[in-house]
């Protein structure tokens, strides 16, 4: 080895040994758990002293010990990725050559996590020279690996090179890279360059090494070591089949023409399938994987390994069987243009020579399903299972459908709905608790359906799915809800109170019922009518059965209808306007009278049934809690759609040409469907009982509060939020009568106050829709009239003090407030006025109750809760003199929180309780930085007819005097919560960037916490308030730099030096901050992301300070021992203000260069100068 | 509507009452609860059900705003609850007497002389230390359910 950079001469022999016994020493110790610590130190200072390769090389080939062994590859590993930037060619080839020799001639060495790790080493640093080695350099290293693996020197040889070409391709696939300190481009440009010249080349190596020992495993009997090569090769080809091909993916439009139009899906729906990914390898790829007879062989191989079976040595599950079938699998979800263009033909044999091979595994599925019952292995059946959906993801459903033809007197689809009926048979069957085969196999083969059927879902249905498909499919569906009614009734009695299982299931399900729909939907005709009958089936026996007997089983099983219903009639609305599924609207064509229409009629017999909770004896009958539950999940998902739909979404533009011809007949249906709860009388009908069942929910069940939040947030709220509803809300007396109960009846304070909060929105977000802006604004003084006229009486009471800390008032005064906030935040331009009257009037009442309340921080927080509510949603509207009056009401509500928060020590014994406070501090901290934050908005959009300033108000003077007031109170302690740090950051990362001149309107204590915030941020592990704290520097010294370039003072003493606290006198934050970015810069660990924000700061505070800069950076080059670093840091430095032309002003181009320049410079010195 | 504030109306002069009755739904983290006769500060609630188409009922986890010590009870949601009267009030401190009671000053002008330094040493030496250098300190007592403590001091000269 070349050691010519090291200063010491090279270890001698005895040096070597002592090196490798401490080493070995280490590992022994940690493996012992002997003080792991230190042991741990030894072997990291291996890695990190400079050139230690002689010594691990020492090691790797003397040691006894293979854990030794292990740590010296690691640190050959590290030391060369940190260093690479001086060692020279030589060195570098000799290293990757080394390991690779190593992994060779120690090929048969039992510890095979050596052999791996060394082989990945060699993967590794043949990766960071990839772009710099030459082509023939490059030649050399595989020429070897070729030999070895082509088989010439022996088995085990052919097992190592294919355990390193698997470390190489795993190396270079961004997914599963190392990170080594480098920008993304280089793994870019590395997997770029494999792909195109090595790829191709490596999966036929892999290819013809287990070719080469097929013949010897079929002939033999038994386990031979041929298995283990062949099974590594075939988990290489499939790793490789794994890659992300991306060369081929500028040429797919080309290919998609040819294709999309026969049936073969084209890779724009393959965003959908989240489930297996498309292998789109490109043309190139073709006689490879293709017409090299490839698929056969390999299909063969496996039909030969299902024989050997029962023989010793091989079995369903050994290595070499798994790796066959997953490769097979792999295989199926090919696609793209690696397919020439001829209608799908060549892809269609493919597939049909796949299929061929996987039915095998899985049909006839009763027999299949029976063998696993009695013990056989699942997963051939399951593998089979991954096999169809990776088929139904890249062909259409016809052509799915068809490929099974030639080989069976039956479709796929038909195969799929055998597999999937002994599923769910095996389900209801053996009921348990536990994840079993059936489970698995029920979900992928769900996935399956939902590939083939989200593509109808989305285009019209009857010209793609085949008649048998859609038989399939009703028959499916009726089997599924069977099974989940059984399921259900089933467990109706048990007692399920795991919560956080509870969770994640209802997640589960959600995803499963969604599935179910697309099932239905597929065969509508048949679905609606069979859930019809069910329903009607439960009703009659639940009113036999009423007195009778126990009808838990009928609700549990009603709950589950509710829910698979919903599901079927309606899409999710989260947010968005729901449109009748698309499946609906085009079926049913020949339904002549809307009431006969089947969709009507499901939804009429539910309506009806729901209203049945109205009557009292029939509702505690029947409507538990949990069958309202459902009730209401099911109006509020299906009023959504179907009630009173929106204008636009009536004349729902179609594209499809398929469609159009069906226009005029689809257009009735649609229409009917439409109008039948539109906005006539039916309509009007409905909504009034929806809100009348809604009332009855509210205040009928006490105490429930998932019914109360369902009905809350998501019934009421999902009416009022739409603007055709809105309209005739407010002309139902329903609505007026809960308005009426919500302001004047006791119970409704009982609810739970969140739930108070969004129903208090929810009306006033009705208000919106009257027909005059005056009597929408009198409905919300008369909605918050209530509250106003409360809390003004209680604050002027004599004898407040006394009375306001008991608890019945100090719910009630809770409960008005998040009422309050509820219509503050529903504010809309319309009845703005109105919100705006209603906050003005409680403001005294705010601060009175910020005063009595101070310890009750539950209440100061609804207090300081309501009126950020209330300025965000007001501000922007308000004419000056009213900004001036909500500016000057934050102000005295920030100094009365701080008087009484500010050097309050409070200690409680126990430490949970003490933790609740801090937390309610942060909370409360957060309210007022975003209300300062919201103040700041102001500045940014204005609505009102004259500007702020015409009142003699300064936002940016308000939001600096609102800092002050906070942040004494923010202690470091208290940016440890994340939000927090978070808004607090971007609160004054604004601020400084948008009035950097306030600053020095601060005074010195709160200037100078201000910057040791600013310093604690910059070391933050989170790096987007890293980036916060950058741009504020860089704001911060950008304002000085142009100030004193215009002859001003700038930030003045602090950017020149001035006395803390303590009277100390400090030098200037600028040359503070431009130490400690350096420092961060060279020495610390962040994310490379980080590294422009990090030059748009450094830029301007070397441009402002920079004696200190040179300073700095002198003494950063005078502490190399190293000559041959000095110099080279030296030249860095040169480098980093020079090159590129950077010249000293602040333009965007010379940011722009600059960040280049930093980016290089600290690629070129960061290697050596973090460990040293 | 205007007219019937008087709904809400408590009863405000019903007197000194240790505790009073809410609806347990209603009760949410960070409240008052009273577990076992104790006053406690709810830190956890959690809901659940009797059966499937059962009644809700919550699970409360309260800790004892005196003792410290964690509570826990289960209360169907619509029952009552019993909510403690918790009161702070600011005295200013006048005197620490050697036996550990410390001497304050009521808003009325007398002396409130019957209540113990706090064990808990972060306090404890806030007030003796402060007391000792001359800082004016208020102190905040909590009292709930015949009970009361020194929870919190703050110094008054500073601002």
């Amino acid at each position: 080895m070349n050691q010519s950079y090291q200063n010491t001469a090279p270890p001698d022999l005895a040096h070597l040994q002592a090196t490798m016994r401490t080493i070995e020493l280490a590992c022994s110790s940690i493996q012992m758990h002997v003080n792991p610590s230190a042991a741990e130190a030894t072997i990291l200072s291996l890695s990190q002293s400079p050139q230690p390769y002689q010594a691990c090389q020492f090691i790797l080939e003397n040691s006894q010990m293979p854990n030794a062994r292990f740590q010296a590859a690691g640190a050959i590993r590290d030391a060369a990725i940190r260093e690479w930037g001086f060692l020279s060619t030589d060195d570098k080839k000799g290293l990757i050559s080394f390991c690779l020799c190593f992994v060779m001639q120690h090929a048969s060495s039992a510890e095979g996590y050596v052999q791996a790790k060394v082989a990945s080493v060699a993967a590794q640093l043949l990766k960071r020279g990839w772009l710099e080695f030459t082509a023939a350099d490059k030649g050399t290293f595989f020429s070897q690996v070729n030999q070895a693996v082509a088989g010439s020197h022996g088995l085990d040889m052919q097992f190592a090179g294919i355990i390193f070409l698997e470390s190489l391709v795993s190396e270079f696939s961004p997914s599963t890279s190392t990170a080594m300190g480098l920008p993304k481009e280089f793994h870019d440009q590395c997997q770029t360059s494999l792909e195109l010249d090595y790829l191709k080349s490596l999966y036929g190596w892999a290819q013809d090494a287990a070719s080469s020992v097929t013949n010897r495993i079929i002939a033999s009997d038994s386990a031979i070591p041929e298995a283990k090569v062949c099974s590594a090769a075939l988990r290489l080809m499939l790793q490789i089949l794994n890659w992300d091909f991306r060369c081929s993916k500028s040429t797919v439009e080309i290919g998609r023409r040819g294709m999309g139009v026969l049936g073969v899906k084209n890779d724009s729906y393959s965003a959908r399938k989240t489930e297996c990914n498309l292998v789109q390898p490109g043309p190139s790829w073709c006689d490879v994987l293709i017409t090299s007879g490839h698929v056969g062989w390999l299909l063969r191989l496996y039909g030969a390994l299902r024989q050997k079976f029962s023989c010793k040595g091989y079995w369903l599950d050994c290595p070499l069987a798994v790796s066959a079938r997953k490769l097979i699998v792999q295989f199926c979800s090919l696609t793209g243009n690696i397919f020439p263009a001829d209608n799908g033909h060549m892809q269609g044999q493919h597939l049909l020579q796949l299929l061929s091979g996987v039915v095998e595994w899985i049909d006839p599925p009763d027999a299949v399903a029976k063998s696993i019952q009695n013990g056989k292995s699942d997963s051939e059946l399951l593998d089979g299972c991954h096999a169809l959906l990776s088929m139904a993801a890249v062909t259409s459903p016809l052509m799915f459908d068809q490929l099974l033809k030639p080989i069976r007197p039956y479709g796929t689809l038909h195969l799929l709905y055998a597999l999937m009926s002994e599923v769910v048979k095996d389900i209801m069957e053996n009921h348990t608790e536990e994840e079993t085969w059936s489970w698995v196999a029920r979900d992928v083969l769900l996935d399956t359906w939902t590939t083939i059927l989200m593509l109808l879902d989305s285009t019209s249905r009857d010209a793609l799915l085949p008649s048998e498909g859609i038989s399939a499919a009703a028959n499916l569906f009726a089997l599924i809800v069977e099974s989940e009614l059984k399921a259900a009734s089933a467990s109706a009695f048990s007692d399920d109170n795991d919560a956080d299982y509870f969770q994640a299931s209802i997640t589960a399900m959600d995803e499963r019922l969604s599935s179910y729909a697309l099932v239905a939907r597929a065969a509508l005709d048949a679905t609606v009518p069979l859930l019809v009958r069910l329903f009607s089936e439960r009703f009659a026996r639940l009113h036999q059965g009423r007195g009778i007997c126990d009808p838990t089983q009928i609700l549990e099983e009603l709950y589950s209808l509710l829910l698979i219903t919903g599901h079927v009639l309606a899409d999710e609305w989260q947010g968005e306007t729901p449109l009748v599924p698309m499946a609906i609207q085009t079926q049913f064509m020949d339904v002549v009278e809307s009431e006969n229409h089947p969709v009507v009629v499901l939804s009429g017999s539910i309506i009806r049934f729901s209203e049945q909770s109205l009557d009292t004896e029939m509702r505690t009958s029947f409507f538990s809690p949990r069958l309202m539950e459902a009730v209401i999940w099911f109006l509020a998902r299906w009023s959504c759609t179907y009630l009173m739909p929106h204008e636009e979404s009536k004349g729902n533009n179609l594209t499809i040409d398929n469609f159009k011809e069906r226009q005029p007949e689809s257009e009735l249906s649609k229409k009917m469907l439409f109008s039948v709860f539109g906005d006539n009388d039916q309509g009007k009908f409905v909504l009034d009982v929806i809100v009348r069942i809604a009332t009855v929910s509210l205040v009928s069940y006490p105490g429930e509060k998932n019914l109360q939040e369902l009905t809350c947030n998501q019934l009421l709220h999902g009416l009022a939020r739409r603007k055709n509803v809105r309209v005739h809300l407010l002309n139902l007396d329903s609505w007026r009568n809960l308005a009426n109960a919500f302001t004047n009846e006791r119970i409704l304070l009982s609810l739970n106050p969140v739930h108070q909060r969004s129903l208090a929105q929810t009306l006033a977000l009705s208000a919106s829709g009257m027909r005059n802006s005056e009597e929408s604004n009198q409905f919300i003084r008369n909605v918050a009239s209530h509250m106003t006229t409360y809390l003004l009486q209680l604050s002027v009471k004599d004898d407040l003090k006394k009375v306001a800390q008991q608890p019945d008032i100090i719910l009630l005064v809770s409960c008005l407030l998040e009422r309050l906030r509820g219509v503050a935040s529903a504010s809309e331009p319309r009845i703005q006025k109105a919100i705006y009257e209603m906050g003005f009037s409680v403001l005294n009442p705010i601060l009175i109750f910020l005063d009595i309340y101070k310890h009750e921080s539950v209440v100061v927080y609804l207090l300081l809760k309501f009126v950020v509510d209330w300025v965000d949603g007001q501000i922007i509207y308000l004419e000056a003199h009213e900004t001036a009056a909500v500016i000057d009401f934050s102000m005295r509500l920030l100094q009365s929180y701080s008087s009484h928060n500010i050097g309050k020590i409070s200690v409680s014994v126990s430490s949970s309780l003490r933790s609740e406070e801090d937390t309610e501090k942060y909370k409360d901290l957060r309210a007022l930085l975003q209300l300062l934050a919201s103040l700041c908005t102001k500045d940014m959009v204005d609505f009102s007819s004259e500007p702020v300033e015409s009142h003699g108000t300064s936002i940016s003077k308000v939001v600096y005097m609102g800092l002050h007031i906070v942040t004494p109170l923010i202690t470091l302690e208290l940016l440890k919560y994340p939000k927090l740090c978070h808004d607090y950051f971007s609160l004054l990362s604004h601020l400084l960037e948008v009035y950097p001149e306030m600053v020095m309107q601060l005074n010195n204590e709160a200037f100078i916490h201000i910057v040791g915030t600013l310093d604690f941020g910059l070391h933050h592990q989170d790096s987007e308030v890293v980036d916060l704290c950058l741009r504020a520097l860089k704001a911060l010294s950008s304002y000085h730099y142009k100030e004193t370039g215009a002859g001003k003072s700038g930030l003045g003493s602090y950017a020149s030096g001035y006395e803390d606290l303590a009277g100390n006198s400090q030098e200037g934050i600028l040359g503070r901050f431009l130490h400690s970015l350096l420092q961060f810069l060279v020495f610390g660990d962040y994310s490379n992301d980080l590294v422009s924000a990090a030059a748009d700061a450094l830029l301007p505070l070397i441009l402002c300070e920079q004696s200190i800069y040179q300073r700095l950076a002198n003494e950063l080059i005078e502490s190399q021992g190293n000559p041959a670093f000095r110099s080279r840091l030296a030249n860095a430095f040169q480098f980093l203000t020079s090159a590129n032309n950077l010249s000293s002003t602040l333009d965007r181009r010379n940011y722009q260069k600059f960040r280049k320049n930093l980016q290089s410079f600290l690629v070129e010195v960061r290697g050596f100068l973090r460990t040293i | 509507m205007s007219d019937d504030e008087h709904h809400f109306e408590s009863k405000a002069d019903a007197g000194a009452s240790k505790t009073f009755p809410q609806q347990a739904g209603t009760i949410r983290k960070n409240g008052y609860i009273v577990i076992k006769a104790r006053p406690c500060k709810v830190v956890e609630v959690s809901t659940s059900k009797t059966g499937k188409h059962g009644h809700a009922k919550c699970h409360f986890v309260g800790i004892d705003i005196f003792s410290g010590k964690k509570l826990e009870d289960i209360v169907p949601s619509s029952h009552n609850c019993d909510v403690p009267h918790v009161n702070r009030s600011d005295y200013q401190l006048i005197d620490i007497s050697e036996d550990g009671f410390v001497s304050l000053l009521t808003e009325s002008g007398g002396t409130k002389d019957d209540l113990r330094l706090p064990t808990d040493d972060t306090l404890l030496a806030q007030i003796k230390g402060g007391f000792e250098e001359g800082k004016d300190l208020v102190v905040s007592v909590m009292s709930a359910m015949g009970e009361e403590q020194i929870c919190a001091v703050k110094d008054i000269g500073k601002n």
